[in-house]
């Protein structure tokens, strides 16, 4: 039996995205908030396997949770849940910890699908994240930082961050790569631990340069 | 090419050069005039007669004394100081001469007087014929000024003419120059035109070149000091003036002749004009060389006080010798300025070294050359050209730092210009930066407003078309407000006009189309170019449009067509950009007047084709599977990168 963390503000859409997890683990314990400071508060309190976090919220954002969730619980799985469709909003959201985003107007089958996909143990990552990411590390990889340990992308999951921007699937990946689905969802799940901790480095870095100027 | 002897004895050598000019002018004179003479008359001219002795008293009475025993020779040229009493202001001088020849060919005679000092009168047999000026105190100064004395016909005779001269003049020690005492050098008679030649000569040389080079030294010092007086930084230039005005007035002794006092006053003052010049010259030297000392600026003017007050203790009687002193002291101070400045232009400005170094050799010699004239006596040439050596450096050092006075006030200007065209350049820097600084905060004000729209937006306006689209029933309004959130979503992101990679679009569609197909269990086949073939780029509204599209048919796939199979080409082709996608399905059924069903979408589907100048065709039939085909214009919605 799994519990899920489920963060939204909006009553009917909670509601609605309620029956929608329901359908897809059943059996599945539902823990709804409507707050990150509520969110907060249950994550410290017990563990999720999965959590649909809502991103502008009153209180807050939902990337603190996401946060908060990827330091107690580094095994649950984030998945943002969101309006907002574009990187700006997004990026950060993955940098903090999630895996993978759901856009909250699509349709019920098209939401049904992603999260079967990802209950099936396949985190979900779409081409145009995929470049971003690429596009990420290609930048990190210029300048060289040496007071922190650099966190680089291995040439396998290069290859399949480069196989996800053309738009093949994982399981497609798996077989061009000659690996198994399983294989592939960990280098995805690998790919988005290398962006937190890269992200996580690279803030540590600022806060010290910030430091540095203070002193 | 005069013959011309000073009162001082003069050097054999310099003498037998003098003597073999003379000849030689009197030659050639003597030629010329024959020539003219045999031309008008075919009579040769009557040669000079040169008087070198003449019977001589000290006395100060209207003629010569009638007492013969008191007169004595002396040779000519005669200097006071060695044949006159020491007390003496007038002395007599008597020659006798024969002019039968001359009266024969009716010339006029003349008495040339290359040096009578101060003043003289001429007696032609006991008949005044002429006096160089005032003979009594205020004598006249006309020292350096030589005398051409026509001699009237009618009084001279043929034989036993007597000439008497009075030369009223100064003893040595009551002068301050040894150029200045009494004497008489020793004189010509001839015919007249011969002898105003020389005399124009000598006047010219003695007289009117002093007289232009005090005016330009006036004139350039006056400049200078003004120029120095204005600018107290280079107070150098205001001393290097005052020099110039000294030097003017100590060589306008020269050639000025009457003056309102007494021969004593005129002598103390030229002697205490030394030390005003030796004030200005070593003021200069110390401020040229950039060097100010205290104890100077006070000792030079407390010495050029002390000097006058020393000459009249001394009284008129010694004023020769206190003044000869006085102008050793003021030579020495000079020249150890001078060696001083030297020293540090040597070091500091080797340049302006050697320009000050042969100056200062220049004027050495030419000091050297009036002291040897002052102490033994030399050729009266050397002397003047020595004198006039100085005030024609001085100016030339004068011209040299008007010149450099205006090369640095033009430099100052060019600065001027130059610091102003870097104030305007600066000026216009600041505002272009200003003008950036504006539009990046027009932009950035922008930014931050549309991202204050967009929240909003989305956290009102979305999350209400949110709640309708899954808590509507109705499928067509909950589609409705699916498109109400993306067409907000466009206008919010400003996107309408960033138009996106089609290759990035290919690669989101792919991913769409196959994982849904995928998790329906439907086989998903996919072609496209390879990415060196899509250089295209399409808008964000042909990217939204097409997505909604292929969701909605791949959706009806999943949903209705219980196909097994489902191929998707892209093709880009004719300048079109065509999307196919077939099933192997069960088709649409049909509605009763013909048209495809609804519910499956197929009107949204063409509407939004429609919208973007292109076409969706359907073709599908029961049994046959469907197949959808999008075409849109490229040169509309696929750009070239």
């Amino acid at each position: 039996m799994k519990t899920i963390l489920l963060l939204e503000d909006l009553p009917e859409i909670r509601t609605w995205l309620k029956s929608l997890v329901t359908q897809v683990f059943a059996n599945a314990q539902i823990v709804e908030c409507a707050r990150v400071h509520d969110a907060l508060a249950q994550v410290s309190a017990q563990k999720f396997e999965l959590a649909l976090i809502d991103l502008g919220l009153p209180d807050g954002s939902g990337v603190d949770v996401v946060s908060a969730l990827r330091e107690s619980q580094p095994e649950a799985l984030s998945v943002i849940v969101t309006i907002h469709d574009d990187d700006e909003h997004l990026f950060p959201a993955l940098q903090a910890g999630a895996y993978g985003y759901i856009l909250k107007e699509q349709s019920r089958e098209l939401i049904t699908e992603q999260l079967q996909r990802i209950s099936q143990g396949e985190p979900p990552l779409s081409p145009s994240i995929a470049r971003k990411v690429i596009a990420y590390f290609a930048a990190q990889a210029k300048p060289p930082t040496d007071t922190l340990p650099h966190v680089s992308l291995t040439e396998r999951e290069s290859e399949v961050l480069l196989r996800v921007a053309k738009g093949f699937t994982l399981p497609e990946i798996g077989v061009q790569l000659g690996l198994s689905r399983h294989t592939i969802a960990d280098y995805v799940k690998q790919i988005y631990r290398k962006l937190n901790v890269s992200s996580r480095a690279e803030a540590a870095l600022e806060a010290q340069r910030l430091g540095l100027f203070r002193r | 090419m005069l013959h011309n002897r000073r009162a001082a004895p003069v050097s054999p050598s310099a003498l037998d050069v003098n003597r073999a000019r003379s000849l030689c002018l009197r030659l050639t004179l003597w030629l010329l005039a024959v020539a003219a003479a045999g031309l008008a008359f075919g009579v040769a001219p009557t040669p000079s007669i040169h008087f070198k002795q003449a019977l001589s008293v000290a006395a100060d009475s209207e003629f010569f004394p009638p007492e013969p025993i008191r007169a004595r020779t002396v040779t000519l040229p005669d200097d006071w100081a060695d044949t006159q009493p020491s007390d003496a202001t007038a002395v007599w001088y008597r020659v006798s001469f024969d002019a039968e020849t001359a009266r024969a060919s009716g010339e006029l005679m003349a008495l040339y007087i290359e040096r009578a000092c101060s003043s003289v009168a001429v007696l032609l047999n006991g008949k005044l014929v002429h006096v160089s000026g005032r003979l009594t105190e205020p004598v006249s100064r006309n020292c350096q000024r030589p005398q051409l004395i026509a001699l009237p016909s009618a009084l001279v005779e043929p034989h036993n003419n007597q000439l008497d001269l009075k030369v009223a003049g100064f003893p040595l020690q009551r002068v301050a120059s040894h150029q200045r005492a009494g004497g008489l050098s020793a004189f010509e008679l001839g015919p007249h035109a011969v002898l105003s030649a020389k005399h124009r000569w000598r006047t010219a040389f003695a007289v009117n070149l002093p007289q232009v080079v005090t005016g330009s030294l006036l004139l350039v010092g006056s400049l200078i000091f003004a120029m120095g007086w204005v600018n107290r930084a280079q107070s150098f230039m205001a001393y290097y003036g005052a020099l110039l005005i000294g030097w003017a007035l100590v060589l306008s002794r020269q050639w000025v002749s009457d003056l309102p006092w007494p021969n004593a006053s005129s002598e103390f003052l030229l002697a205490i004009l030394a030390s005003f010049v030796t004030f200005a010259a070593v003021q200069f030297l110390m401020r040229y060389g950039g060097e100010r000392r205290r104890w100077i600026d006070v000792g030079l003017p407390v010495q050029c006080a002390l000097m006058p007050l020393s000459l009249m203790i001394g009284g008129a009687q010694r004023l020769h010798a206190m003044a000869t002193f006085w102008y050793m002291v003021l030579a020495v101070q000079i020249a150890v300025a001078a060696m001083h400045y030297l020293r540090k232009a040597w070091l500091l400005r080797r340049e302006q070294f050697w320009l000050m170094a042969s100056l200062g050799g220049a004027m050495a010699v030419a000091a050297g050359i009036e002291f040897t004239a002052q102490q033994l006596g030399i050729d009266q040439r050397a002397v003047d050209a020595a004198q006039l050596v100085p005030p024609l450096l001085f100016m030339g050092l004068g011209l040299r730092m008007v010149q450099q006075y205006g090369r640095a006030l033009h430099d100052a200007q060019q600065d001027r210009i130059e610091l102003e065209r870097r104030v305007q350049d600066a000026a216009a820097q600041i505002e272009r930066n200003f003008a950036q600084l504006a539009d990046l905060k027009v932009e950035q004000v922008t930014e931050r407003e549309r991202k204050r729209i967009a929240a909003d937006l989305h956290d009102d306006l979305g999350a209400k078309l949110l709640t309708i689209v899954h808590t509507s029933d109705n499928e067509r309004i909950s589609t409705l407000a699916r498109e109400a959130l993306e067409e907000m979503r466009l206008s919010v992101r400003g996107l309408t006009g960033k138009p996106v990679p089609l290759l990035n679009a290919l690669g989101d569609w792919r991913a769409e189309v196959m994982s849904r197909l995928a998790q329906a269990g439907v086989d998903g086949h996919w072609q496209a170019p390879t990415e060196e073939d899509v250089p295209q780029m399409l808008s964000a509204r042909a990217y939204v449009q097409t997505t909604r599209i292929l969701r909605e048919a791949v959706s009806n796939i999943i949903k209705h067509s219980g196909a097994s199979r489902c191929t998707v080409r892209c093709t880009i082709a004719d300048g079109d950009f065509q999307l196919i996608v077939q099933d192997n399905g069960k088709g649409i059924p049909m509605e009763l007047d013909g048209r495809l069903d609804r519910g499956h979408g197929m009107a949204s589907m063409k509407h939004r084709a429609k919208q973007l100048q292109g076409q969706c065709l359907v073709e599908s039939g029961p049994g046959y599977g469907t197949v959808i085909r999008l075409t849109l214009p490229v040169d509309r919605h696929v750009a070239p990168a």
